[in-house]
């Protein structure tokens, strides 16, 4: 392997060990270290990104008000929802390193990265939107029940994470099975489609079929696997949902990846996006309230969904980052056919295993970055 | 291309490296604390005064009734503010003491109440100990060891002396880590803290209160 080819494939297992080094480290934080120790640890670059994110918050405040006395200061003030936005999501949270993953292990392309990362923040900013819109402005609900519900919808977020994680566990981890199998019997590839165990593809269609028509799907994978459809993994594909069952057997014949990225892969895109942009930033929902708190409820919005456009900034960098260091690795495995495409499928089931770690600290509260029902609850 | 790439992977990672256990602070806390002694010369408790930032107080009088615009008065803060105590059960008040070395429980809080004034909330509470206690070195700190909340001791009079004529009270700001300190935090990972440790609190509001 030359270095140009080392280089990326270092990067990713990098990327990876780091991702995991977070794991352990907010898992074995309640139980070892103290919080405080890791977290007062911020110096250099990290320390002054948080000094600078809490300024730029602290400051919202100040450049609210002005804007009830006069309507230029609205434009200072969107300007700093915008920095604070880019700062903020520099911090845990926000979703980051689940769309990363999602990304690395989808082999989404870096466009679709960009406009995931739009669109989740947007979502985000939208839903704080929603949840101050109804529960403060048309029920004059108390800050308990509204750090209740957002903390539900918390739940409901994380939990949606780790189904996604699932999902791609499962489809990526048969994946790397079957370029498991295919670098063993790679003398005779044939045999490699007609090995996967009629139980097992059985139950690989009824997965994902019954996400549109349980009943009738189970019986069509029944049929299927008695037509001895099973005997050629694309007898799959004829059937039904013919994008998806590319993303989960067509790895085993390494693609191209811009024949993954088809329009269905939107679908897909949006249901990971959905799960890290429903839980709203908590940062969003003190503002808008001060802001109603001040008749002030639309600059409020305003700001929430410029703050939003910042944070979209950020992530999207990130993730494009993470995208291309996945391309560069891909090329390389390209270039060397069995082991790299194993490798390959090893990252993407990593990855995928990466989020339903990062879904299961974050729902079990290992990684909380926010909390808004400190002193409410 | 490699400058390409390497330029990439480290930018990556410095990102990713800021993942770790940091948290965003959306509530700040100014306060004031005094240490309470009874005649005989033994430490009875900490009355608090805690002044929470204007966004969030705010964001706590979220739909309590009042009813004259921009004034509550305390009867009808009364319930958040019993809110308040009950919800900082959870966290120990934030409040850590130890005589000698030795750590002090506090019973819940009395003699709570809420304040607003200048577009900020004041939460009064006094944390008696378990059971009163002398000590020659009495030492008191606020923080929050997951930063969800940033405390900071008041500008004007931030501590003071409540009944000890005899005792010295001094108090420490947090500090930025020193060299030392910062490659012992370097090695927290390969090298947790025991449960005795107390080296987190290093960096937190300190009060200290020597006796002769």
């Amino acid at each position: 392997m030359t270095r140009s080819r080392a280089v990326p494939s270092i990067a990713l297992a990098a990327i990876l060990i780091t991702c995991v080094t977070d794991i352990v480290s907010a898992w074995s934080a309640p139980f070892g270290a103290p919080h405080s120790a890791a977290g007062m640890s911020a110096s250099g670059l990290t320390g002054w990104i948080f000094a600078e994110q809490a300024a730029f918050y602290r400051s919202l405040s100040g450049f609210i008000r002005a804007a009830k006395e006069d309507g230029a200061a609205i434009w200072e003030l969107f300007g700093i929802s915008f920095i604070y936005g880019v700062f903020h999501a520099v911090g845990p949270g926000h979703g980051k390193a689940v769309i990363s993953s999602y990304l690395v292990a989808n082999e989404e392309t870096w466009r679709r990265g960009l406009v995931l990362s739009f669109v989740s923040a947007a979502i985000q900013s939208v839903v704080a939107i929603i949840v101050v819109a109804i529960a403060a402005v048309l029920l004059g609900a108390t800050a308990k029940a509204i750090g209740l519900t957002v903390h539900l919808v918390e739940i409901a977020s994380y939990a949606l994470v780790i189904l996604i994680g699932l999902r791609l566990l499962y489809v990526k981890g048969r994946g790397f099975l079957i370029a498991c199998r295919e670098l063993t019997w790679h003398q005779v590839p044939d045999l490699a489609f007609a090995s996967p165990p009629a139980a097992g593809s059985l139950s690989a269609a009824t997965f994902q079929l019954s996400e549109r028509r349980p009943g009738a799907m189970a019986v069509r994978g029944g049929q299927c696997q008695f037509d001895g459809c099973t005997a050629h993994a694309h007898g799959f594909q004829c059937h039904h949902d013919h994008e998806h069952h590319e993303s989960a057997w067509g790895h085993a014949h390494g693609p191209e990846p811009a024949a993954l990225a088809g329009t269905g892969g939107w679908r897909r895109g949006l249901a990971a996006v959905v799960a890290v942009g429903l839980r709203p930033c908590s940062g969003a929902i003190i503002v808008l309230i001060f802001a109603l708190a001040q008749d002030l409820f639309w600059t409020g919005v305003g700001a929430t969904l410029i703050m939003g456009l910042g944070t979209a900034v950020t992530v999207a960098a990130i993730a494009t980052v993470a995208v291309s260091a996945r391309d560069l690795a891909s090329r390389v495995a390209k270039s060397r056919a069995g082991l790299g495409m194993l490798a390959m499928r090893a990252i993407e089931a990593g990855a995928a295993a990466l989020i339903v770690a990062f879904g299961i600290l974050l729902l079990a509260g290992y990684m909380a970055s926010e909390q808004l029902w400190m002193f409410t609850r | 291309m490699i400058k390409r790439t390497c330029c990439s992977c480290v930018i990556l990672l410095l990102l990713l490296s800021v993942n770790r256990a940091e948290a965003h602070p959306h509530v700040w806390v100014t306060f004031h604390s005094e240490v309470l002694y009874a005649a005989d010369g033994t430490m009875t408790g900490v009355r608090h005064a805690w002044t929470f930032d204007d966004m969030f107080s705010a964001y706590a009088l979220q739909g309590i009734s009042h009813a004259k615009k921009g004034q509550y008065t305390r009867e009808e803060l009364a319930s958040l503010a019993q809110t308040n105590v009950d919800s900082l059960k959870e966290y120990g008040y934030f409040t850590y003491a130890r005589a000698d070395g030795k750590k002090l429980k506090f019973s819940e809080p009395v003699d709570y109440w809420l304040e607003y004034r200048n577009a900020a909330l004041t939460l009064h509470f006094t944390l008696p100990l378990k059971a009163a206690v002398s000590a020659k070195t009495m030492q008191i700190e606020i923080y929050d060891p997951s930063i969800f909340v940033d405390f900071e001791f008041a500008k004007d009079k931030p501590v003071s002396l409540s009944g000890a004529s005899q005792c010295l009270l001094t108090y420490d700001l947090p500090h930025q880590p020193t060299a030392a300190e910062q490659a012992r935090l370097s090695q927290l990972d390969a090298v947790p803290l025991d449960a005795s440790s107390s080296y987190g609190e290093t960096f937190a509001n300190r009060i200290l209160v020597k006796c002769q």
